[in-house]
């Protein structure tokens, strides 16, 4: 606050380009919302309000299948990697040997790949090892991606706890085992469920890789929105567009904020902003 | 403690830690590492007469890349990276001052609305441009009723694709700008003001710099993603503003031929290592002068 008044002239050029900025970024996705409720077919003036494309959501057979299945891949990604990226995160903090380093920086790569790259390599590898593309290829994709999210958010909530903590649970007469589950894990619980709800929302959301790696039936939600956006725009895509951003917004919100209810007055943007500001 | 009490200790500690990694090293290695070399492998071999992908010890598929429409494409795409980048930046940087320095006890907030529509669908986003910019969309019938103009074709532009770009990612040039400008010292630049005078100058020769980290990793983060998307270039543009990422995905999604997209994947690949090289080596030397 000191700062603020500190720095007394604000500036005023910077002031406009961010209200630019938020409008720019809102006024899209508004727009989508709002002509979901439209009762007209037209994108651009609007009949009155009507809930009749929703309605035709809710009877369209082949997109519940689609949400089912997207519903069911976001799921146990989340869960496969969570798993997965805990105990490499747990790993890699102890682990500072050569191997350690190596094996860090490994994981990290599918970060900086962009996902077509990932996205056309796994399809090589499903169909080159003669796995059939379905739904299970789809999740096997989604956890390899996003192991790597779940342990950069695990390792920056590790490097806040000490490791003598758990040193001390040792000295009590706890096996290595049980300093883990009794002592480290629980004080992650807040890290798992931020980056579980992230990893929900991000694979559930995600395009690219299930995009190459699906099957015919039943395609996951956003591959089949994609297609039907290829062929131009309509009211009912609005109304689903409208409806999976709802759902990733509460998503991501819930995931900034769950961390907060166990640390009051811990940024809770540490999840996004890379957690080194402890 | 004594030594010979720890030193059993630490050894089992070992052991265990490398008994956690054992598995999702694995897993890395089974799903990612492996896939990425069957891509390299892929890219020298061929397609059999009855049209399936075999691996081959072949360099047709290198050779028929190495041409003037490819290069072309490969040029554009990165001459939209480039773009997206600098306009992410000059958009980002604002945005990101206001809310660090002037954002008060609302800066988490702010930091939230941006962030939460960023991480809802990439898709759903990318549509909600395709629908306002369409021929008989908002702004269009906006520009019509206001007697301005009878209708402007935004789609199927390469100002589109690159605004969609920026859309798409230019909150991962904001983020590492803000924690950057989070953590510097406002007294630097309350003594560069004493020192340089005016605003503007201040800004130039002490925040900025200051700032660089955050800029040059920001810079990266948007290109990386816009070099490879083609998401964007398919919704918001057409044929002639495809870039390498839906070359790729033709040859993988509709063309069918594999071991030619694995040609492609490989070659981007090698264009972003080496890319990514200079500019970190570029960047890292400056960081230092500073």
């Amino acid at each position: 606050m000191a700062r603020a008044r500190k720095l007394e002239r604000k500036p005023v050029f910077a002031v406009a380009v961010t209200a630019v900025f938020f409008a720019w970024l809102y006024l899209p996705i508004l727009a989508v919302a709002l002509f979901s409720f439209n009762d007209k077919k037209s994108l651009s003036s609007f009949g009155g309000f009507s809930v009749r494309w929703y309605d035709d959501l809710f009877h369209n057979d082949a997109l519940l299948d689609s949400l089912a299945a997207s519903l069911k891949i976001a799921t146990a990604a989340t869960l496969g990697s969570l798993v997965l990226g805990t105990m490499l995160a747990l790993g890699l903090e102890r682990v500072t040997s050569r191997r350690g380093r190596v094996i860090g920086a490994v994981t990290l790569l599918p970060l900086v790949t962009p996902e077509i790259v990932t996205g056309v390599a796994a399809l090589l590898l499903f169909t080159g090892i003669g796995l059939k593309l379905s739904m299970t290829t789809v999740i096997l994709a989604e956890i390899t991606f996003s192991i790597a999210y779940v342990t950069v958010i695990v390792r920056g909530r590790l490097a806040g706890i000490a490791g003598e903590v758990e040193e001390a649970a040792r000295d009590l007469g706890c096996t290595p085992f049980q300093a883990v589950r009794l002592v480290t894990l629980p004080t992650l619980v807040p890290a798992l469920i931020g980056a579980g709800l992230l990893v929900f929302a991000l694979v559930f959301d995600d395009f690219v890789l299930a995009f190459f790696t699906t099957g015919v039936d039943p395609q996951p939600l956003p591959v089949r929105v994609y297609s039907s956006i290829r062929f131009g725009v309509s009211p009912a895509i609005n109304a689903i567009g409208t409806l999976m951003l709802v759902a990733s917004a509460l998503l991501i919100i819930a995931a900034l904020w769950v961390p907060r209810l166990f640390h009051r007055g811990s940024s809770s943007l540490d999840l996004i902003t890379g957690g080194d500001r402890r | 403690m004594t030594e010979t009490a720890t030193r059993p200790r630490s050894a089992q500690r070992t052991s265990l830690w490398g008994w956690l990694l054992a598995l999702p090293t694995a897993w890395m290695v089974a799903f990612f590492v492996s896939s990425m070399v069957i891509i390299v492998l892929l890219s020298f071999g061929r397609t059999t007469n009855d049209g399936y992908p075999a691996f081959a010890t072949s360099t047709a598929n290198y050779r028929a890349i190495w041409n003037e429409v490819y290069l072309e494409l490969f040029l554009r795409s990165l001459a939209y990276a480039v773009a997206t980048v600098v306009i992410s930046a000059l958009i980002a940087y604002p945005v990101a001052y206001v809310i660090a320095l002037h954002g008060g006890r609302y800066k988490n907030a702010l930091i939230a609305a941006i962030v939460v529509p960023f991480f809802a669908s990439y898709l759903v986003r990318m549509y909600a441009w395709k629908a306002l910019l369409s021929d008989d969309g908002l702004v269009n019938s906006a520009l019509r009723h206001s007697g301005l103009s009878d209708g402007i074709t935004f789609l199927n532009t390469p100002q589109a694709v690159i605004g969609g770009l920026v859309y798409g990612f230019v909150v991962f040039m904001i983020l590492p700008i803000y924690a950057s400008l989070e953590r510097l010292d406002t007294s630097v630049i309350e003594a560069g003001k004493d020192l340089y005078h005016g605003p503007v100058r201040t800004f130039f020769s002490v925040t900025l710099p200051a700032t660089r980290a955050g800029l040059y990793g920001g810079a990266l983060l948007v290109f990386l993603p816009a070099l490879g998307d083609f998401v964007s270039a398919q919704l918001l543009g057409g044929a002639s503003t495809y870039m390498m990422g839906n070359l790729v995905q033709q040859q993988f999604a509709e063309g069918q031929n594999w071991p030619l997209g694995s040609a492609l994947t490989v070659g981007m690949m090698a264009a972003l290592t080496v890319l990514m090289v200079v500019y970190l080596r570029a960047t890292s030397t400056r960081a230092q002068e500073s």
